[in-house]
């Protein structure tokens, strides 16, 4: 192998490879999204989710994500992106905000200090990235946009709902999947005027 | 990255504008891409470089 292979094996190896949920908010954001709508898409791993709404859809994604191994896959996959923690480095408005954060619950004391960690672990609760997600929104949302979050059973939906409410969004379970142990949602949140 | 996502992009710190250096271009694609160069906050002066395409805007102590 050269060094380009390496680096790329290196990349799928610290990279969240799309799974059943990367698949579900794909497929239901594709159906909710038109070509003039500007697209962000949070923590966008491998880009495929971007990737898969650019082409659908035509309309224009960037993705962001804290894991330089994942900006160079997302970029290979034809996705403008821009390393920086969630939004921290993003400013303007979106109508659309798209984000498939890590959710599972994770004792502090399993944690394994990694890149995929970061791509699956949402701290005890599940909810430590969705929360920072919910509290950025309206930072990056139109006044008319709208987010797509997926999220499982295993973080507590209620909880999610009441995070929303607390950012005064309003939040609506647009598409649901089960699979083993766990039902995945995709919410709808919109920024109450 | 394309020179366009200086629409959207801010300093992570201060979230104000910042200002763009380049050192290297991509002339093949519809839209010129910017492969390497820098981006430096108008106001705090934080530099955050772009590498091989991709705009780093970490702040230096998350950076590796």
């Amino acid at each position: 192998m050269d060094v380009t292979d390496l680096r790329e094996q290196r990349d799928i190896e610290q990279v969240y490879q799309p799974a059943e949920d990367s698949h579900l908010l794909a497929t239901t954001a594709c159906e909710h999204i038109c070509a003039d709508d500007r697209v962000l898409d949070v923590g966008t791993g491998s880009g495929y989710v971007a990737a898969t709404v650019q082409e659908r859809t035509g309309a224009t994604v960037v993705g962001t994500d804290v894991n330089p191994h994942a900006c160079r896959q997302a970029r290979d996959h034809g996705v403008d992106v821009v390393r920086t923690d969630l939004v921290s480095g993003i400013c303007g408005s979106f109508d659309v905000v798209l984000c498939n954060p890590p959710y599972l619950p994770t004792d502090p004391d399993e944690e394994w200090d990694d890149w995929m960690e970061y791509a699956l672990s949402g701290g005890p609760t599940g909810r430590a990235v969705i929360n920072d997600v919910l509290d950025a929104l309206r930072s990056v949302l139109s006044p008319s946009g709208r987010a797509y979050l997926l999220v499982s059973t295993l973080s507590d939906l209620d909880a999610v709902t009441e995070r929303a409410n607390e950012n005064n969004c309003e939040t609506t379970i647009i598409e649901e999947e089960s699979v083993p142990f766990e039902t995945l949602v995709v919410f709808e949140i919109t920024l109450k005027h | 990255m394309k020179e366009t996502l200086m629409d959207i992009l801010c300093c992570p710190l201060d979230k104000e504008t910042l200002e763009l250096e380049v050192t290297q271009t991509d002339q093949s694609q519809t839209e010129t891409e910017i492969i390497d160069g820098e981006l430096v906050c108008a106001e705090c002066g934080t530099k955050y470089p772009i590498e091989d395409g991709i705009p780093n805007l970490l702040p230096p102590d998350m950076r590796e």
